[in-house]
């Protein structure tokens, strides 16, 4: 035996792959519990070697001793155990492969001299290794479980847990209530869904929350592997049939129920950080109270911290309200009020002594090795980055600090790195904005030092502004930021103000409704059937003047019509997760063939710009850079940023990243661009407003699909890995971390990538990004639908500069007329409500405002200086003011055509000479024939365009319509004449702004209706020209009042006609403007009549533009008689007695 | 599938020492889909949540041999050794236990000691 056993070790080899697959032939066949190929199969054979190991060092120490100390002992053999011990009786699990083992035996026995199978030694060898990995991995597992459920029942929350779940049985409406740490967000939806609760829905208001939460109670709940627990935010969800609690964003939410009023998919809702007040939540809110009502099945759960609770229960008519308390470790405060002369001036930058003071001190009183890193709250970017300056030298000159900051402008690998750990005697000094009082929970934090200061955005109505100021922080605020330090042991707390300013802090923050636009919610609303907003139930209802300028605005954008309803336009918006103006852009560019390139920049204009602030001093990458810019504005620029990337991503895959880095752009934006861009897609084509993709064109041949499916299998495999190794521990930081400061933090070279990735480790080296990027999108497609954008023409552009324009309107800016007399930094601007704004530094306009000058030879050809025919305008995303107010994102139009197109308000004078645009812009024309040639185009345009846009938005509510409702000849026909009037027209004019008086003066009101006027009447087709009640002279189209102007001339005065020939028909006589105006909007060149009636089909309702359409019945006051005739004719007809009488 | 399976797997283990519950799918000594392993006692199984292999499963707990009690697989609560032992009839009859065992659970109870004080 003994000699059989040495023969055959020495042909049996326990490293070689040859003889370890024999083995794999016995113990991990296709169908073992263990196969071989598989992740366990390469663990085992790590685990064997290990093992194997381990054996023959205890040999090696005399493992006998060991038996015969266990027989020395007299046994008792009452419990029947082996006398002798042995490890393996500790194992509960035995493996057989006995059908095997024979069928192996009997070859081995056939040939037995040259075999180097495996012996019965070998085997058996194996099996005992099996059997210990078998029960290692049984005690891991169990371990994981038993710890899990210990933290479980740690947690402060876990003793109501029988009391939660029978208050949600007997109340519709429950308030949880309880502080940081005491396990609300992941118990709570756990106690609810084991007491077997199911349809559960859970709201966030941060999506990086829901991923967060979904995947650590699926966790919990033993379900990391199944969809019983998931997540559902903008982009992405992990939502199936089999999904029983739902995290999702409060929108989202809010989404849901606009589709589907009683929300009968949920039959529990959480309303998780209700203390937050988001706009969004409070809203909810409101709508859940009337549906609480309405479904008694519903269960209503809020959860909130402890502060203000009461509101919450009495809003939901007295509910239960269970409180819970936190478990936070004592925090000692520190009230230490900055000295006066260390206090910030207005204009000054913040003095960092007092926060110096702050390390020094705790440098002092705490040795090194006593871990705790420090969290200093202050209000906004440039303050983190004054007092980040000097904490960083003194943390070189200490070595015992490394200075981090953390706002979400920062590109996203920087602010992942205040999670990473300081090495031993180092703490991180994390200089931060209020993110870190409730969205970025950062453990190890032992000190917090907080400013007291937040800056906060508020609405401003009457400019139409947004403006981010600095506020004291609410006292809630503050006591959130000081819990930041006992969140993992006891702490302390520094606050840079005294105990008595603390005291006289407002109790809570300033809720979200009452400070931002309401544009979007009051949209959502009118969409919901809300009723009138201003009687809507609110929690805590928002001025009325602010409803009430979110319904102007609305109404301006043609959202809501005069009576306050929505228009076809406006519930379209209203089903658009953006902002109307975005929005708008999205409809008017499926209109015309811009569809791909809208949705590119809607997308832009939706996420923070890729561009990052802190490269754009960086001259390599504004070098670099420089090939993207667009000097037609920033919405072009983005364009091209976002259609070169794909070019890249194309040609190189994961290459993007480098190129990214080079450029200063933070790639996660393109990321999310790319996402959103394909959600609009989906949103259009789902509207009807797009044409569903061609399947043929991505489907290939069977080999090039087989191919695609086996490269996205593999895709598939790379992310989960990834989501495996996801929770492998955080980086230690390098001391010099932070040194380099945030200059090159988003543009690192290519070394210092490099570098990076060598730390990450190989297993690191997948770009997530890029294999979900992959997953989700096709890159054969979107580089095609990029292509479209990329070689876009000058008329392309044209156009497209008016759809956003038209999208962007109200939001347009004059430049100011000394602005080409001034240095480039002092370039001003006016909107309509604010004056003298200027261009945000990183616009393209900031760093080229030369482009938007007057050219100085055109302006010298006029009589008066400021005549020229390329005047501009800037139509803008934003206007926010920090310390200045800046325009963001904007886009440069030219002036005239712009206006005339866009604007909703046009006020002429009797020969049209002198137009005033929306109550603010002053158009002078030079010639009397050029401004009617001009306007009467307008007429022809817009008439059509909205003629063609109703068209397309009503063809989506009858599904299935057959065919396009809009003709492609008709809509190149428009996009040509808009492009020719865009380019081409060369009139010369004056552009300025309206003083305050003639503002005042401005119309000439309200006249008694003249017989004249009457009979002017009948002459439009389709538009009724009526006298307009305020303003006074007629109002020609929604958007045209002629001679209202107080300047005006009498408006029959026959001095105004003069001969004119009609170009398409034989008409030649005198005409007042008007009278012209009028016959050109309805007389057509013969051939286009005809070309239009081929084009209508007679099953169709007879467009406003058709021949029939254009016949009136005319009643002849000479003749008495009622006529039917075209305008032309009535004109005609009317003029032959006018000639008679004379 | 997934549905199906946690529809009827709402059973509930619990350990009767240190109070661990969670819900198994299957008790005995055969868990489906394992092949050639077999278990050595009655156990109360479930699927391995950590295991991102469905089939992979994971033992809770079984019946102390000695007194029935329904015990977890923790160290702190049973011991197997040919058999299951509840920790209360563990230390009852600990002198029947090999040394090794007795040594190791000796030194155990010093370092929990430890940790506590
Ligand atoms: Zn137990
Ligand atoms: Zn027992």
């Amino acid at each position: 035996m003994d000699r059989d056993r040495r023969r055959d070790r020495r042909s049996w080899d326990w490293d070689s792959p040859q003889c370890r697959a024999q083995l794999d032939e016995v113990f991990f066949r296709r169908h073992d519990y263990i196969q071989a190929g598989s992740q366990e199969h390469r663990d085992f054979w790590s685990f064997f070697d290990r093992f194997q190991r381990f054996k023959t060092k205890r040999e090696m120490a005399g493992g006998r001793q060991e038996d015969g100390g266990g027989q020395g002992k007299t046994v008792k053999v009452d419990l029947g155990l082996p006398k002798e011990y042995d490890a393996r009786y500790r194992i509960n699990v035995s493996v057989c492969t006995r059908d095997v083992e024979e069928r192996l035996g009997k070859s081995e026995h056939r040939s037995r001299q040259s075999s180097s199978g495996p012996g019965e030694q070998e085997i058996s060898d194996l099996r005992l290794a099996l059997l210990h990995f078998l029960d290692f991995t049984q005690r891991q597992s169990f371990g994981k479980l038993a710890k899990l459920r210990r933290e479980q029942k740690n947690l402060p929350i876990y003793q109501y847990r029988d009391r939660i779940v029978e208050l949600v049985r007997s109340h519709p409406v429950v308030v949880v209530a309880g502080d940081t740490g005491c396990g609300k967000s992941t118990q709570v939806p756990q106690y609810l869904l084991s007491a077997g609760f199911t349809h559960i829905a859970c709201t966030q208001p941060r999506r990086i929350a829901c991923i967060s939460l979904a995947k650590r109670v699926s966790f919990e709940s033993l379900n990391q592997y199944g969809s019983k627990v998931g997540y559902q935010i903008r982009f992405e969800g992990t939502r199936t049939p089999a999904t029983k609690l739902l995290f999702l964003t409060e929108g989202l939410l809010l989404r849901q129920i606009q589709q589907d009023l009683t929300l009968s998919q949920h039959q529990v809702l959480i309303v998780d950080e209700v203390h937050e007040r988001h706009l969004h939540c409070d809203f909810l809110l409101g709508v859940l109270r009337t549906l609480v009502a309405e479904r008694p099945d519903l269960r209503l759960i809020l959860m909130s911290a402890t502060i203000n609770i009461k509101l919450f229960s009495d809003y939901f008519s007295s509910a239960p309200v269970l409180q819970v308390p936190g478990r936070l470790f004592p925090i000692q405060v520190i009230y230490q009020p900055i000295p006066s002369e260390e206090q910030p001036t207005r204009t000054e930058k913040l003095d960092p002594r007092p926060f110096l003071r702050i390390l020094q001190g705790i440098d002092q009183r705490y040795p090194p090795e006593e871990r705790g890193d420090l969290l200093l709250f202050l209000s906004g970017v440039a303050e983190i980055s004054t007092i980040q300056e000097a904490c960083q030298v003194y943390a070189t000159h200490t070595s015992r600090w490394i200075v981090l900051p953390l706002h979400s402008t920062l590109s996203l690998a920087q602010q992942d790195k205040v999670f990473d750990i300081s090495p031993p005697g180092v703490r991180k000094c994390i200089i931060s904005t209020n993110i870190a009082e409730t969205s970025v929970t950062i453990d190890g934090v032992r000190f917090v030092a907080d400013s007291g200061k937040v800056k906060e955005m508020s609405f401003d109505p009457k400019a139409k502004m947004q403006r981010l100021q600095e506020f004291w922080i609410s006292r809630a605020s503050s006591e959130q930021r000081k819990g930041r330090a006992g969140r993992t042991g006891p702490g302390v707390c520094y606050r840079l103000y005294a105990e008595s300013d603390y005291d006289a802090f407002a109790p809570y923050p300033v809720p979200e409704i009452h400070r931002v636009a309401l544009d979007s919610l009051i949209l959502q609303m009118k969409s919901m059937s809300l009723g009138d907003p201003l009687s809507f139930v609110f929690i805590d209802p928002p001025p009325a003047a602010s409803i009430q300028t979110a319904v102007t605005y609305l109404k301006e954008q043609g959202a809501l019509d005069g009576t306050g309803e929505l228009t076809s336009i406006g519930k379209l918006l209203a089903q658009l997760p953006v902002d109307v103006v975005i929005g708008k852009m999205l409809v008017l560019g499926s209109l015309f063939n811009l569809v791909e390139p809208v949705l590119t920049v809607a997308a832009a204009l939706s996420v923070q710009s890729p561009f990052l602030r802190s490269s754009q001093h960086n001259p390599d990458c504004a070098t670099a850079r420089q090939p993207l810019h667009s000097n037609q504005g920033d919405p072009f620029t983005l364009l091209s940023t976002f259609n070169a990337w794909v070019e890249v991503k194309k040609e190189r895959g994961g290459g993007s990243r480098k190129w990214c880095r080079r450029r200063g752009l933070e790639e996660q934006r393109l990321y999310e661009m790319v996402n959103l861009r394909r959600q609009f897609k989906e949103l259009l084509r789902s509207h009807g407003l797009l044409e569903s993709e061609n399947r043929d064109a991505s489907a290939g041949d069977r080999g090039q699909r087989r191919e695609r499916l086996t490269e996205r299998r593999k895709l598939h495999q790379m992310k989960r890995d990834h989501e495996k190794q996801e929770n492998s521990k955080r980086k230690v930081l390098r001391l010099e971390e932070g040194q380099d400061g945030e200059m090159s933090s988003g543009s690192d070279t290519e070394e210092r990538g490099r570098g990076k990735k060598d730390k990450e480790g190989p297993g690191q080296n997948v770009d997530i990004q890029e294999v979900k990027f992959k997953l989700r999108h096709n890159i054969t497609e979107l580089q095609d639908a990029v292509t479209v954008s990329a070689d876009m023409s000058s008329r392309q552009q044209a156009l497209l500069k008016l759809l956003l324009c038209r999208g962007l309107y109200p939001q347009l800016a004059l430049p100011d007329e000394h602005n080409s007399t001034r240095k480039d930094s002092e370039q001003v601007f006016h909107t309509k409500n604010k004056q003298g704004v200027v261009i945000h530094p990183t616009s393209v306009f900031a760093i080229d405002p030369e482009v938007l000058h007057v050219p100085e030879d055109d302006s010298r050809e006029g009589p008066d200086r400021g005549d020229s025919s390329r005047h501009q305008l800037l139509a803008f995303v934003t206007l926010l003011e920090t310390n200045r107010p800046y325009l963001s994102n904007c886009v440069r139009v030219p002036a005239l055509q712009a206006l005339l197109l866009v604007a909703n308000s046009v006020d002429s004078n009797a020969d049209c000479t002198r137009l005033v645009v929306d109550g603010w812009l002053e158009v002078e024309l030079r010639d009397a024939e050029e401004a009617l040639k001009v306007l009467s185009t307008v007429l022809t345009h817009r008439a059509e365009w909205e003629r063609l846009l109703r068209v397309k938005l009503e063809q989506n509510t009858v599904e299935g319509a057959l065919g396009q409702g809009v003709s492609r000849r008709v809509l190149e026909k428009l996009s040509e004449g808009l492009v020719r009037f865009l380019l081409y027209t060369e009139v010369t004019y004056s552009l300025r702004r309206l003083a305050a008086f003639q503002i005042q003066n401005l119309y000439v009101g309200p006249q008694p209706e003249s017989e004249l006027s009457r009979d002017l009447k009948p002459l439009f087709p389709g538009a009724e020209a009526k006298p307009h009640p305020i303003k006074g002279g007629l109002r020609v189209s929604s958007f045209f009042t002629y001679n209202c102007l107080a300047d005006s001339r009498d408006l029959y005065s026959e001095c105004l006609r003069t001969f004119w020939t009609c170009p398409n028909c034989d008409l030649y006589m005198p005409l007042t403007p008007l009278e012209r105006m009028q016959h050109e909007a309805s007389c057509r060149p013969a051939g286009e009549q005809q070309q239009q009636q081929e084009e209508e089909p007679e099953d169709k309702k007879p467009g406003p533009s058709s021949m029939s359409s254009l016949n009136r019945v005319y009643h002849c006051d000479v003749c008495d008689e009622d006529l039917t005739l075209t305008s032309t004719e009535i004109l005609k007809h009317k003029r032959q007695h006018m000639y008679s009488t004379k | 599938m997934e549905h199906s399976s946690s529809e009827t797997s709402e059973k509930t283990f619990t350990c009767q020492l240190c109070g661990l519950s969670s819900s198994y799918s299957y008790y005995g000594q055969k868990p489906p889909n394992t092949r050639a392993i077999v278990l050595l006692e009655e156990c109360f199984v479930t699927k391995d949540p950590f295991n991102p292999d469905r089939e992979k499963f994971l033992v809770l707990g079984s019946t102390c041999s000695l007194c029935s009690l329904c015990v977890c697989a923790g160290s702190d609560c049973s011991l197997f050794y040919t058999k299951r032992f509840c920790m209360q009839c563990v230390n009852k009859h600990l002198d029947q236990f090999p040394h090794q065992i007795q040594s190791e659970l000796a030194k155990k109870k010093q370092s929990s000691k430890a940790a506590v004080s």
